[in-house]
């Protein structure tokens, strides 16, 4: 049976997914468990259905999540490319490093929430100020990871390139680029897993659109259908985002690890 | 075995579940009888509420340990509730009461702390050039979602045939309207003091909407809940609370300036914006709560019933709520009982 279940874990995972179901069927239909809690099983299609047909509050369902991605999209894609840049020319300059290091490590373990009214103040209440806060949050996560890949290169590798007669930059571009890549798609997932867990605060701002405002308005009223409907999309925006990061990965650094 | 099995698990529970319980206390749980500790959730606002809390008024009357729970929305205290985390209520909106009592949430309005009036109103920059309803086609309106305010601000638009499309309306909360409003993002917001009073000061002006919306039936109040399981078994604590309140509203009215200046200290404005501010609610007397034009008394409904109703219908209309309910849930959910041996 043990044997038989190693080597088979998905039968696992499948047990343990209907029992979590069952449990909820159970609780919410026997009314141990008041609806305003947890929502019926048919509660929840009924609401996650009104969703995709009728949309919430101003928008479709589609256009929440598609402006949830867009401002994921624009703060983790600046946020990553200019981190990187710069995480980059820290690993390779001290000076940049001794430069740029400080305010790096101060916006690193920085609540979002503590500068979310500054933001406000700084850049008004439209899309400016909700992508800023994501591209902040996206920033120093992959300049600390494309900063500590550069220095993690093997020196004996830019050793041999440079004793074949690499210049500064050749050994840039051939040796220390492909050497971090690894370090920097590790420092994106990451990223985007910050960037995606910052959202629904950057959607507190000014909101009425996006899949992390519908969150929060429908919480506000213990709309638990529209709820866990909104959290189970959310949920499968992050794994597809994830998963899409993983799979460039493995076409770009499909040297990392072996 | 699975008998025994079952046995120690559901003790474990309960023993967690009683944890849980002793840890949220204050203090270590004294004896039985005098243990009553009662959990309140209030809004620090410039109302005679404050002077009860300062003077102790509520754990005099209602002979009991207060802890007070600060919120910032009516959404919170509805939750609280059903958490179990919360008795009382005080200074929950219409809004948030209709939309609890249709959901089902196990509360009844106790009392109304006010009539909100002309203190939560429209208020737009005078630079904008606002004075008919036409003028707001274009505009940008911000109100707290879910509150009091931005039902009204909702009927406003709906009474004067505007549409979403035509007016952007953000849902942002007070102190953010206020950071908005300087930057010159909004034309207008719709929000109670001391947001309210910060935007006129700074170029805004009253476009009157509260007479008409109360004619036409978006009368906002704001009220006080107890929780069921809690009022039945502290009846006497509910009443004092409410006892309490009535004691700060006369205090108010026969020592205006005294009260001014402990509701100012109690929420941090100067005692003569506090004066202000409370000059704008329309504190309903206890005894004319009970009259048939609010709650009325036990067994004879007042009209106030039909505005939640008619509130919660709105809700619903808004996606807010799944159903609202018909009128005699309503009239279920106040009960005056309590308010009626408060004033005797």
């Amino acid at each position: 049976m043990i044997a038989f279940l190693n080597r088979r874990p998905w039968v696992v995972t499948l047990a343990s997914i209907v029992l979590v179901l069952a449990a909820w069927a159970v609780a919410t239909y026997t009314g141990a468990v008041s609806d305003l809690l947890l929502p019926t099983p048919d509660e929840l299609w009924d609401g996650a259905a009104d969703l995709v047909l009728n949309g919430y509050k101003g928008y479709s369902l589609g256009g929440h999540i598609g402006l949830s991605l867009m401002r994921v999209g624009l703060g983790f894609g600046l946020g990553t490319i200019i981190g990187t840049l710069l995480g980059l020319g820290m690993g390779v300059s001290s000076k940049l490093d001794a430069l740029a290091a400080p305010y790096i490590e101060f916006l690193r373990p920085l609540p979002q929430l503590a500068y979310l009214v500054l933001l406000i103040i700084w850049f008004g209440i439209g899309e400016t100020p909700k992508i800023v806060l994501l591209f902040l949050a996206a920033l120093p996560v992959s300049a600390v990871a494309a900063r500590d890949g550069v220095r993690n290169v093997s020196p004996q590798r830019v050793l041999a390139a440079r004793s074949l007669g690499a210049n500064r930059w050749q050994i840039f571009c051939h040796v220390v680029l492909p050497s971090a890549l690894g370090d920097i798609f590790i420092g994106a997932r990451l990223s985007i897993g910050i960037v995606y867990a910052t959202l629904i605060a950057a959607e507190m701002i000014a909101g009425a659109s996006g899949i992390g405002w519908l969150i929060l308005d429908a919480g506000r009223f213990l709309r638990s259908d529209y709820v866990i409907a909104g959290i189970l999309i959310i949920a499968a925006m992050g794994i597809a985002l994830d998963r899409g990061l993983i799979f460039a990965q493995r076409r770009i650094v499909h040297w990392a690890g072996k | 075995m699975s008998d025994i099995s079952g046995i120690g698990r559901r003790k474990l529970l309960a023993g967690a579940a009683g944890l849980g319980l002793a840890a949220s206390l204050p203090i270590g749980r004294a004896s039985a009888a005098d243990a009553t500790t009662i959990n309140i959730a209030y809004f620090v606002e410039t109302k005679p509420t404050a002077i009860a809390k300062a003077k102790g008024w509520f754990e005099q009357e209602a002979n009991a340990k207060i802890n007070w729970i600060e919120v910032g929305s009516g959404a919170q205290i509805n939750a609280g509730v059903v958490g179990g985390g919360i008795d009382i209520g005080i200074g929950i909106g219409s809004s948030p009461s209709a939309s609890g009592i249709s959901q089902g949430i196990p509360y009844k309005v106790i009392g109304m702390l006010d009539n909100i009036g002309p203190a939560e109103e429209m208020t737009v920059r005078a630079a904008a050039n606002i004075k008919t309803p036409a003028d707001f086609k274009g505009k940008k309106i911000a109100t707290p979602f879910g509150s009091t305010s931005h039902f009204r601000l909702i009927g406003f638009l709906k009474t004067n045939n505007l549409s979403l499309s035509d007016v952007t309306v953000l849902d942002l909360p007070p102190d953010q309207i206020v950071a908005a409003w300087k930057r010159g993002d909004i034309d207008g917001a719709y929000v109670w003091s001391p947001a309210k009073a910060e935007i006129l000061a700074d170029g805004g002006e009253v476009y009157e909407t509260y007479k008409e919306l109360d004619d036409k039936g978006y009368v906002i109040a704001d009220l006080i809940i107890a929780r069921n399981g809690f009022a039945a078994a502290h009846p006497d604590a509910v009443t004092g609370i409410l006892r309490a309140y009535g004691k700060a509203l006369s205090y108010w009215q026969t020592n205006p300036d005294d009260a001014a200046a402990i509701v100012g200290q109690a929420t941090g404005v100067s005692a003569a914006v506090a004066a202000a501010n409370m000059k704008e609610y329309d504190f309903v007397p206890q005894k004319e709560q009970l009259t048939a034009a609010w709650l009325g008394t036990p067994g004879n409904p007042g009209a106030f019933a039909a505005e939640l109703q008619h509130t919660a219908e709105f809700l619903v209309g808004q996606k807010s709520i799944r159903r609202a309910l018909k009128l005699p849930a309503y009239q279920k959910g106040i009960d005056t009982s309590y308010l009626e041996k408060a004033v005797a």
